[in-house]
């Protein structure tokens, strides 16, 4: 027998976390210890013995002593993609056994990215989910589109189910009050801009623990009338078992944005507006005085650089969980104060989250998740013509920031008024402001009535409290001016409160396991608001309405209520672990359609089946090197229904005049109204090789949408505009129905051992087609480019993509009289150098229908604004105490329609600033180009929608690189601390791209699908540097 | 013991179960909370009396906002402007991509959705205790708006769908045009239902009582249709029954002495005596409710503005009209400030928009303005908000007076024209009183024989800014109207400028949207088959 030594040491796990309660034993004795909580122990054992460290979850290890006296073990967690759980609708299955389509990303695959929302943090992460940040604002709504587009109406937002709590993804509103948070409406022309804010800001990403996405329909199906576009199911952090823990988390950040436009400075804008003049026919002796010599003007102002900063951020959040035999519970407060990387804006949150759970009896759990936030965002105007960004590049540079006596400057003379304002004093003296208030939480109680059925009742709420204020005040920028200040105060308040009873059943019997579920469910939700409307302040500060000219102020309000109410059951049987069935059913009884029908109800089915091949017997052999094949097909249908109310019955708007009051029919009802249903079938393999070490998932889909609700296109003479200006607003219709058809891909690889590398690809592809639509109908789309005039931008077209970009061919332009006099007659314009005709140096578009002249009926498809696919890759990297990740996400294939340089190249009015390539157009001594001679009416057709400007918008951006130390464990423990990390952190790092734009990731014009990639002075994602720190004790 | 305990619990299980199954009656119907339905409205005299007001304002304000005044005015050589919005009829460029374009066209269209809506559904949806006069009334107004509006898109556009119920077409929107002679034969039987629907009015000085539309009005309405048909008897005859009912009557005319040709552009005499049919704009707080004519025309500029806003004047008078006035014409100075003038009673800002003044002259042709022409529009011209004098102002500075479609002078001058017929001269005593009555308010002299170019003249003269000198012109023959617009200085102050009109300038293009949403309004148009 040896001499037995005092061996101590430190067990922590790969992340360098203490582990309390590991078990130390002496190998070959009964001889036994545990960590402490900071994961030490001290043990007697014999110098040449072998310890043994063992704790439920991660894989026993062996070190042998070998004399020494300080051991410190790291131990790893369990290879967990075999027994990780996925939360599926109303219940949880072991990944392993899910026959469904369904990608979960874990809080180790997101930590690193300091993104505002949970949303964002999904981008790259997930096969067959596409996340596109529609601003770079911080707190601005993004689009996830789960396996393309399946509606094009309401919304195409996934449903979120965040702790059991249904939010829609819709951030603009339009199944509720109508009306996205920060302005009464969306429509293309507005000066509203892109203004739809996320509905997931109020959740702390800090507090996240998983997400899982259900892709296919034999997932959501049982989301029934809310699955259609997917559905992602956030869980947040819980207690664990064992001592407590505190966190804090911190970090800072840095942002700006990483690209400027070439626009003009002062000498070139004062030469290019000369030259402009004289061609618009100005006398030379008219020109301004002040831009007779240009060479010897300074650079001028240069509006970008007055406009974007580098933006800095602060986070702090602190939680603290712990639990006992009986309770767990998990505590947070986040605070996250950042600043938007142009002047005037940004965003603060507080937030705080509660969950509980305890087992009061040895058959009853009860608990809860609360979170409650508060955010505060200072807003712009952007994507719209009226919006700061268009401001930036197109406002005059011979115009100051500021007056020599420092108010903020703008044109002197009437004549020089153009359309742009100063948007430095725009960001810094109006007020564009949202408060929100939200609390979203449920409590639960679950009974086991008998071994194997539980019966649980869940209710869950989610509400807001909404204030916003836009206030103008009276200002006098050179001739620009408010003499008396304008205020828009908003509020809005909407809850919605949804109880679920669920009955489920496990049980086993021999080799066959049954999981049966049967729920009922209703959802209930409300919203009101008022919007007052105020002037006549004698001061700019403070404001309110109570010190506006109560003569002049107006309110108005608006409030509704939906509701939903559903039936549901599921049956999971698994035979032996190798064959799986699932099927489910959902009766859905919407209050979108008309109660008198039976179209208020829609059912829902979904069936599914699996087939472990590796667990079959002849696949014995291959186990060494195949951990797991299976095989999965799936089918499923699923519904949407968020239109806005009533839409099945003429309802009446108040439309005032001098002579009073009086009520006009807003719309033409449509009492056929019913569901929108989508039928998804899915084919899935997934198989792990070499002890996990490669997985693959690989999905096939085919999904498609019928009846998909959307306004009828009516053209104006029958419903003369819609209901804004007194005429009626189209009917919804079932109108259609189109097809995605794709696959989705999944490729992990990791080792173990001193030097992790994980690494994660997924890449996605979808093909979307429009099948057919009612009557033939065209749902072209406009934007608003200039002076609140909308063009129409996309149309979508049976055969086709939808949203694609639509209009005019050009081919160059006229070079010589033979040219001009042999091509068709362009827009009814003679052949001549007056205005209103054409001439050289115009745009050449092509008779696409070849009638002998160009006209509105030569317009066509221009651009794809679908990539052909999408990709992420995560790598994570580990060696000792370095952790490094690399994440790179991008996609290729899709069109950008750039409007920025539409404006930008317009040469059509004088007054304006614009890019610098607007100098190099067309004249007879310069041919070579591609921009057309200047004509001074912004409605000339060289203006047209072309594709001239339809650009590749494929990229591969580095998005992250995550750089993390942790402290040894040895040292911090004396600390009292398990777990201490330092990294630097630098998002949006590069971006590989030919566009020329600020950014090419565009997203959709307020989440509306029909408008996705059009740059119309779209707020840049900024590139940002942080540093920050994990701290554990 | 235990086996019990576990019955209570599922009893107790289902017993909430069975609650939340049992509270589903009407749960999920939900009834508009901030609407009305359109089924339970209409029950009562009010209600139907109220139920055309909106078509009084709203439905008209894309059309009169700025569409209206970019192609009358702008088109027919009375206004200049050089806003890219606006400015296309100055060169006749105007095309089907005009976002004003397509507003002008959607508002004419909201007003037939609108009257279709009365005129096939509103008796069969009154409650019983609606009178019959009352739900006439109504439906006559609805035959009179939807005429008024057809006759807009017949003379903007020419052949356009004959829409007399729209839900006919809601599942088949891709309609051909109807023939010109059809749009109007469907134009003069709404104005002749609404002379037999329509209450007869007197317009007193209670001018609240005056704003919506009487006999008169429709009869007056028709009056000009026939003349824009050339049927002379039958304009004279209405125009006739409009003057001998003593209905109307002349601001500052024999009957109405104290006022005068500047009252009528006047907040306060809103519907007074001699307007027809107005838009009666309100300040209600919404975008679209009342007049941005005070805004559009006037002067902005650093050092005097006539806008409660500083991106006013838009819209300014021609080089063309500077110079046709008659010395001791009281509508010159009306309708056109020049240099030098004096309104004493118009509030303005000064200093850069710092202080308010009441009165001012107007500067100097270098100092009026953006668009250069030396000179501002003043007819609608309110000035800032000042109390009773303007009425109030929304948050876009637009106002609450009235926009006139049709006033009396109008009429008069019909009747002189109905009474001429075509011919080359008259002095027919009826025709005379009609032209001379105008001209004498406006301060000039009698004629005692009067040409069609005397009566031409006197139109342009009398409802320049008006919105009506664009249809003058182009009822005449084609070769007179584009002679007379290629000799327009269609330039600012520094720059003259020429455009000769083409045939198809004549029309306007069908909006470009329209077109991709229904090729077919480019076919010819088809015979339509009135019931």
């Amino acid at each position: 027998m040896q001499a037995q030594n005092t061996v101590t040491g430190t067990v922590s796990d790969d992340k360098g976390m203490t582990i309390p309660g590991v078990s130390v034993t002496v190998k070959g004795t009964t001889s036994s210890v545990s960590t402490n909580i900071d994961g030490q122990y001290s043990i007697q054992a014999p110098s040449d013995g072998t310890l043994v460290f063992s704790f439920i979850g991660f894989t026993t290890q062996e070190l042998a002593i070998k004399g020494r006296t300080v051991i410190n073990a790291k131990i790893a967690e369990t290879a967990q993609t075999l027994d990780e759980v996925v939360v599926i609708g109303y219940g949880t299955q072991k990944k392993d056994d899910v026959n469904s389509a369904v990608s979960s990303i874990r809080t180790k695959d997101i930590e690193n990215l300091k993104q505002t929302t949970v949303d964002q943090m999904i981008q790259g992460k997930a096969a067959g989910v596409s996340v596109t940040n529609n601003t770079g604002a911080p707190g601005g709504a993004v689009s996830i589109r789960v396996r393309g587009t399946t509606s094009i109406s309401g919304t195409n937002e996934p449903l979120y189910v965040i702790d059991g709590v249904p939010v829609s993804g819709d951030a603009t509103g339009k199944s509720m009050s109508g009306r996205p948070m920060a302005s009464d409406g969306f429509d293309s022309s507005g000066g509203a801009g892109n203004n739809a804010v996320s509905p997931l800001s109020m959740i702390n990403p800090n507090d996240i623990q998983s997400i899982d996405i259900l892709k296919d329909a034999s997932a959501t199906a049982i989301y029934g009338s809310r699955g259609a576009n997917g559905v992602i199911i956030i869980t947040t952090k819980s207690g664990k078992k064992g001592t407590g823990r505190l966190t804090y988390e911190g970090y800072t950040s840095a942002s700006s944005i990483y690209k400027q436009l070439n626009v003009m400075n002062l000498r070139q804008y004062a030469t290019h507006q000369n030259n402009l003049a004289l061609i618009y026919g100005t006398a030379p002796d008219q020109l301004r005085p002040e831009f007779a010599n240009p060479q010897l003007l300074g650079a001028g102002t240069d509006w970008q650089d007055a406009v974007y900063r580098t933006a800095i951020a602060k986070s702090h959040q602190l939680s603290f969980s712990g639990g006992s035999e009986t309770t767990s519970f998990y505590l947070s407060g986040g605070f996250l104060d950042q600043d938007g990387t142009i002047i005037g804006s940004g965003y603060k949150r507080y937030t705080t989250r509660l969950n509980l759970d305890s087992k009061v009896k040895s058959w009853l759990r009860v608990g809860t998740n609360m979170n409650a936030g508060i955010t505060n965002e200072k807003l712009t105007i952007n994507q719209s013509f009226g919006g700061l960004i268009s401001n930036t590049l197109l406002q005059a540079p011979d115009i100051p920031v500021r007056n020599p006596d420092g108010s903020f400057a703008g044109p002197l003379d009437n004549s020089l008024n153009s359309t742009y304002f100063n948007p430095v004093a725009e960001a810094l003296t109006k007020d564009n402001g949202l408060v929100r208030k939200n609390f979203i939480g449920n409590t639960y109680a679950e009974a086991e009535i008998i071994k194997g059925l539980k019966y649980r009742v869940e209710l869950g709420a989610n509400t807001e409290f909404s204030e916003h204020t836009d206030f103008t005040p009276s200002y006098f920028w050179g001739v620009q001016t408010n003499p008396v200040a304008d205020l828009t105060e908003r509020r809005q308040n909407w809850y919605s409160v949804n109880l679920k009873n669920l009955l489920t059943y496990d049980r086993t019997i021999g080799k066959h396991a049954f999981t049966l579920l049967a729920g009922q469910e209703a959802n209930d939700s409300h919203w009101e608001g008022i919007t007052a409307t105020a002037t006549g302040f004698q001061t700019n500060s403070p404001y309110g309405l109570n010190l506006a000219d109560p003569a002049q102020t107006r309110t108005t309000s608006y409030k509704g209520s939906a509701s939903l109410y559903s039936f549901f059951g599921r049956a999971i049987y698994d035979f032996d672990n190798r064959y799986g069935l699932s099927a489910s059913f959902r009766q859905d009884t919407s209050s979108k359609f008309d109660p008198t029908t039976p179209n208020q109800t829609g059912y829902f089915p979904a069936v599914s089946a699996s087939w472990k091949i590796s667990n079959e017997a002849f696949m014995e052999g291959t186990r060494k090197y195949i951990d797991n094949i299976k095989l999965r097909v799936g089918y499923g249908e699923t519904g949407n229904q968020q239109i806005p109310n009533n839409r099945y019955s003429a309802m009446l708007q108040q439309q005032n005049s001098g002579l009073g009051t009086g009520f006009l029919p807003a719309n033409f009802p449509n009492p056929n109204l019913s569901w929108e249903s989508m039928e998804q079938t899915n084919i899935g393999l997934d198989f792990s090789l070499f002890s996990g070490r490669l997985t693959a998932n690989l999905d096939v889909y085919n999904k498609e949408s019928s009846g998909f609700l959307f306004q009828v296109p009516l053209p104006n003479y029958l419903t003369g505009g819609g209901g804004q200006y007194g005429g009626m607003d189209a009917p919804y219709s079932n109108l259609g129905s189109m097809r995605n058809r794709g696959y989705d891909i999944t490729l992990n690889y990791n080792t173990t051992g001193n030097f992790v590398w994980n690494s994660t690809l997924v890449f996605s592809h979808y093909k979307n087609e429009l099948l057919d639509i009612q009557d033939g109908l065209n749902l072209v789309q406009s934007v608003n480019f200039n002076g609140y005039q909308p063009y129409d931008v996309t149309n979508t077209i049976v055969g086709q993509p939808i949203g694609m970009f639509y209009g005019y061919v050009a081919e160059g332009i006229f070079n010589n009289l033979d040219q001009l006099n042999s091509a068709p007659l362009q827009f009814d314009q003679a052949v001549g150098t007056a205005a209103g005709q054409t001439y050289l140096g115009d745009i050449k578009y092509k008779d696409v229908n070849n009638d002998g002249k160009i006209d509105a009926t030569d317009r066509t498809l221009i651009g794809n604004p679908h990539p052909k696919f999408t990709f992420g890759f995560t790598n994570n990297f580990r060696y000792e105490n370095f952790d490094l990740s690399i994440f790179m996400q991008g996609t290729y294939g899709n069109d950008v329609m750039n409007l920025t340089y539409r404006n930008g190249t317009s040469n059509a009015g004088l007054y304006q600033n614009a890019l610098s390539e607007a100098s190099n157009y067309w004249t007879p001594t310069n041919t070579d180009t591609d921009i057309p001679r200047p004509i001074g009416s912004t409605s000339n057709p060289n203006l047209q929608v072309s594709n001239r400007y339809i650009e590749d918008g494929s990229y591969l951006r580095i998005q992250n690189i995550t750089l993390g130390y942790s402290l040894p464990s040895d040292l911090i423990s004396k600390l009292k601390m398990s777990r201490v990390r330092i990294y630097g952190t630098a998002s949006n790092v590069y971006t590989f791209t030919k566009y020329s734009g600020y950014d090419p990731e565009i997203g959709s014009f307020n989440q509306n699908q029909l408008l996705t990639g059009v740059d119309n002075g779209r707020y840049p994602s900024p590139r940002t540097y942080s540093i920050g720190v994990n701290v554990e004790f | 013991m235990k086996k019990y305990l576990n019955r209570y619990k599922l009893l107790a299980v289902l017993a909430i179960v069975g609650l939340a199954i049992s509270c589903t009656e009407d749960f999920t119907d939900r009834p508009s909370e901030d609407g009305i339905s359109l089924d339970s409205y209409y029950s009562n005299d009010e209600q139907v009396a109220s139920a055309t007001n909106g078509m009084y304002s709203r439905t008209w304000f894309q059309f009169a906002n700025k569409f209206f005044y970019a192609v009358t005015e702008v088109g027919s050589g009375n206004m200049f402007s050089g806003s890219s919005d606006v400015a296309a009829m100055r060169n006749f460029s105007l095309n089907g991509s005009d976002p004003e374009l397509t507003n002008g066209w959607s508002a004419l269209w909201a007003n037939v959705a609108q009257s279709n809506s009365i005129i096939n559904f509103l008796s069969a949806r009154v409650g019983p205790g609606v009178s019959k006069e009352v739900l006439d009334n109504t439906i006559g107004e609805a035959h009179f708006l939807r005429a008024t509006a057809y006759f807009y898109l017949v003379r903007l556009w020419g052949a356009v769908p004959i829409i007399e119920n729209n839900l006919d077409f809601i599942g088949n929107p891709q309609i051909n045009t109807n023939r010109v002679e059809d749009v109007y034969t469907l134009i003069e039987r709404d104005y002749l239902l609404a002379t037999d629907l329509l209450v007869e009015k007197t317009r007193g000085v209670n001018y609240a009582s005056n704003g919506h539309v009487s006999k008169g009005s429709a009869r007056a309405m028709l009056a000009k249709v026939y003349l824009y048909q050339k049927k002379y008897t039958e304009a004279k005859a209405m125009a006739e029954m409009v003057i001998n009912s003593g209905e109307f009557k002349l601001l500052g005319g024999p009957s109405l002495p104290s006022k005068s040709f500047h009252d009528l552009f006047t907040y306060p005499n809103n519907n007074n005596e001699e307007s027809i049919f107005a838009i009666q704009w309100v300040v209600d707080g919404n975008y679209g409710s009342a007049n941005n004519a005070n805004t559009q025309f006037g002067i902005s500029t650093a050092a005097l503005t006539t806008s409660n806003t500083s991106y006013g004047g838009v819209f300014a008078p021609s080089q063309d009209v500077l110079n046709i006035w008659e010395s001791g014409d009281v509508r010159r100075k009306e309708t056109i400030m020049l240099p030098g003038d004096t309104y004493t009673d118009i509030k303005v800002k000064v200093n850069g928009g710092k202080t308010d003044q009441t009165g001012f002259v107007v500067p100097s042709a270098e100092d009026i303005g953006g668009q250069g022409a030396g000179a501002a529009i003043k007819k609608y011209v309110l000035g800032i908000v000042n109390g009773n004098n303007t009425g109030e102002i929304d948050a876009w500075s637009m106002m609450e007076n009235n926009t006139y479609i049709m006033r009396y002078a109008d009429l008069l001058l019909i009747h002189a024209e109905a009474t001429l017929a075509g011919g080359g001269a008259t002095a027919d005593a009826g025709a005379l009183a009609s032209y001379n009555a105008v001209r004498n308010r406006a301060g000039l002299p009698s004629k005692t024989n009067i040409t069609f170019d005397d009566i031409f003249m006197e139109r342009r003269k009398e409802l320049m800014f008006e919105g009506d000198y664009w249809f003058d012109l182009g009822r005449l023959p084609r070769a007179q109207a584009t002679a007379i617009m290629a000799a327009q200085n269609r330039g600012n102050r520094f720059t003259a400028e020429y455009f000769t009109p083409s045939e198809d300038d004549f029309l306007l293009d069908y909006p470009d949207n329209e077109v991709s949403k229904n090729p077919k309004l480019l076919d010819a148009p088809v015979p339509y088959t009135f019931e």
